[in-house]
């Protein structure tokens, strides 16, 4: 029941805005209104998973949540919502017109609705088709304006995004190979919890190789280098709300069905094989998204290589035992809250300034004092600083390293983050003062519309000055889950 | 019953590589079309052998989508491609035919070296054709990154689906047939989208060379 009102929302709000045609303006408004019943069921998933409990639904335990599924969820509800009330289709004069404005009610739904299934879905096999699927469906959006940059920003995504993912599928079949050659072939075989209960048993090499595959495929997605060169055009060249999803909950998807099989994976070998490639490739993310930030001249793409840093810090804690996974998690969600913030407020920038060169959007203090206000405090969060919840977990995670005994690891690790943040900080410098173009418009439109960022800055701050109890317990309960 | 099973699993592999390896010396969209339609008829083919052979009716089923959907849906659309970008040959990729031979001949024994310990470990009949399954797979991984047309990009993007599904079939004898159907429809799904995609990129910029896609840089 809970994981209709979790899936069902989504798939009723792209069926509406299909099938009214042309676009009409209380369509958006229903879809958005819509938005809140997965985040409502996510946060009931939430409530029940604290208790002990863990939800499935359907024949042969179809949908499955556990803490970690609830987490992810809850991110994407959360994001989802924002993108709904503030992408396209319902302030007057946004840029886009009917046929886009549709489209994007369509497509983003069911992006939304592809990412709660694959974080739900209990089969391994299900959990690829969907993640396979929101390739499809949001490559559908980038182009949502037809130039060359995002034509071709979207052929690189849909090209690698989905060759990406063909390889974590040829992963899943090397696992399943071993799990049928063990145990003969079962309709359940590739369910989660299956594999997890047969792992101990299963062959090192054969799931090792899987793996290998299975990092390729999803890292491809979750923006790891050096499968990451999608990442900063598609990210660029979106419609923001769409750059939003992707940034903010899209790659927490990819790491999230990482961690799945990471878990699958440790049982049998040891966690000392993953851990080994996943702090290879994070500190290879880190060192390209750091250096590629110094010489940025576009804000969306410096936002698109803040998320691989981002990607690259999450991965590296997955590394280094519970309390690093504790860090990771924690990271991602700030990660989530943040970019999805950011990425927003970069599109009302977009929007003022019609350039996303930040030697061209310059002097936002003086035209835009609010939204200059919430993009600077952001800012200071993505480059870690305090008092903001990404503080807090890149604190949590280099400790996490250095009681695992990582201490030069550590060391390479921040000073990849002291260099993303001078380049960041030397950016927004720039954005934010000089002089603006002459004939700009002064002040705050749809002051309505930074309410959202307002309420993720309030997030930000409160978890970053204390963990709220449920939620350090929720995490608690996927650390648990991660790293038994 | 085993030798003529093996044998025959290992003669369909053989052929889907060869029709894999034979976008490495054609240039015309025709012939891709083509090799692609006889490597899928060729994998529908080996489905059923195996169907037969084990007694497996999921298989038959599986068997018949491969040939109704990569047999004859998607060669029937990229036909009709042909018309408008049938002109634009892959006169120059980035590597040339006799380096790119070379190259599949070494990700074939690469493939083998990597299938080591999984063909040692199975008991089933078709396990030698695995390691030309992997190799198909890289083989179609090279064809992506190496030429430049993107309906070449997306032939070699079919052909490594039907890499992934014939080691499916070889080691499995098919995954479980929820897991099956979502990806027959991510596939349908996907290539329309490429489709689309690649009208677009010939409407925006005139051809469908991806050379020109440059302009994202940093």
């Amino acid at each position: 029941m809970i994981f209709l009102l979790l899936l069902f929302p989504p798939l009723l709000a792209a069926a509406l805005a299909a099938l009214v045609k042309p676009y009409r303006g209380w369509v958006g408004w229903i879809t958005a209104a819509l938005s809140f019943a997965p985040l409502g069921a996510a946060l009931s998933i939430c409530a029940r998973v604290l208790e002990g409990e863990v939800l499935t639904s359907g024949a042969g335990e179809f949908l499955r949540a556990d803490g970690l599924s609830a987490l992810l969820a809850l991110c994407i509800g959360f994001v989802a919502a924002l993108a709904a009330w503030l992408g396209p289709g319902l302030a007057v004069d946004d840029g886009y017109d009917a046929a886009e404005r549709r489209s994007y009610r369509v497509f983003s739904n069911l992006f939304a609705f592809t990412m709660l299934l694959a974080v739900t879905a209990h089969n391994v096999g299900v959990m690829w088709v969907a993640v396979e699927a929101t390739t499809i469906t949001s490559a559908m959006l980038i182009p949502l304006h037809i130039t060359k940059a995002s034509v071709e920003a979207s052929w690189k995504y849909i090209l690698i995004g989905s060759v990406g993912i063909a390889l974590a599928f040829v992963g899943t079949v090397l696992a399943y190979f071993d799990f049928v050659n063990l145990a003969g072939e079962q309709p359940t075989a590739l369910n989660w919890t299956s594999l997890l209960h047969s792992a101990p048993v299963l062959h090192d090499a054969v799931l090792k190789l899987a793996f290998v595959f299975i990092l390729i495929g999803y890292g491809t997605k979750a923006g790891l280098a050096p499968m990451h060169t999608w990442l900063p055009d598609a990210h660029s060249e979106s419609p923001s709300a769409l750059s939003a999803m992707m940034s903010g909950v899209l790659l927490a998807v990819a790491i999230y069905a990482i961690v799945r099989w990471k878990i699958v994976v440790d049982a049998a070998v040891g966690p000392a094989f993953t851990n080994r490639l996943l702090i290879a490739l994070s500190l290879l993310s880190l060192a390209i998204a750091a250096f590629s930030l110094i010489g940025q001249r576009n804000y969306k793409r410096m936002l698109a290589y803040s998320s691989i840093e981002h990607t690259g810090l999450t991965c590296l804690g997955l590394a280094l035992g519970p309390l690093g996974i504790f860090a990771a998690m924690l990271h991602m969600v700030n990660h989530t809250v943040t970019k999805s913030m950011m990425f927003l407020l970069a599109g009302r920038v977009q929007q003022r300034y019609r350039s996303t060169e930040i030697a061209e959007a310059t002097g936002l203090a003086g035209t835009m004092p609010v939204t200059a206000g919430f993009f600077a405090a952001g800012m200071f969060a993505i480059a870690g600083l305090p008092p903001f919840g990404l503080f807090i977990s890149e604190f949590a995670l280099v400790r996490a390293g250095f009681a695992a005994g990582r201490a030069w690891l550590m060391a390479a690790v921040l000073v990849l983050v002291v260099v993303a943040f001078t380049a960041l900080v030397t950016h927004l410098n720039r954005m934010l003062y000089g002089t603006p173009p002459q004939s700009i418009f002064v002040g705050e439109r749809e002051r309505w519309a930074l309410v959202p960022p307002a309420l993720c800055l309030l997030i930000l701050l409160i978890l970053g000055l204390m963990l709220p109890e449920p939620f350090s317990r929720l995490l608690n309960k996927v650390v648990e889950i991660a790293a038994p | 019953m085993s030798p003529l099973f093996s044998q025959l699993a290992v003669l369909g592999s053989s052929l889907t590589l060869i029709f894999a390896l034979m976008l490495l010396w054609h240039r015309s969209v025709h012939a891709y079309t083509t090799a692609f339609m006889w490597q899928s008829v060729v994998l529908a083919a080996i489905a059923a052998v195996v169907a037969y052979f084990e007694r497996e009716t999921e298989l038959y089923f599986v068997a018949a989508m491969f040939l109704l959907l990569k047999g004859w849906l998607i060669p029937r659309l990229l036909r009709r491609m042909e018309e408008p970008f049938g002109a634009e040959q892959e006169l120059q990729p980035y590597v040339n035919t006799a380096t790119s031979l070379l190259v599949c001949g070494l990700l074939v024994l690469f493939a083998y070296a990597v299938c080591r310990p999984v063909v040692a470990l199975s008991r089933l009949p078709t396990r030698a054709g695995m390691p030309l399954a992997l190799g198909l797979i890289f083989v179609s991984l090279f064809v992506i990154a190496s030429r430049k047309k993107a309906l070449t990009q997306v032939i070699g993007f079919l052909m490594l689906e039907n890499g992934i599904a014939l080691l499916a079939v070889l080691g499995t004898y098919g995954i479980p047939f929820v897991v099956e159907i979502g990806v027959f429809l991510d596939l349908l799904l996907g290539f329309m989208v490429m489709q689309l995609f690649i009208y677009r990129i010939r409407e925006t910029f005139e051809s469908i060379d991806v050379e020109q896609l440059g302009r994202l840089r940093h």
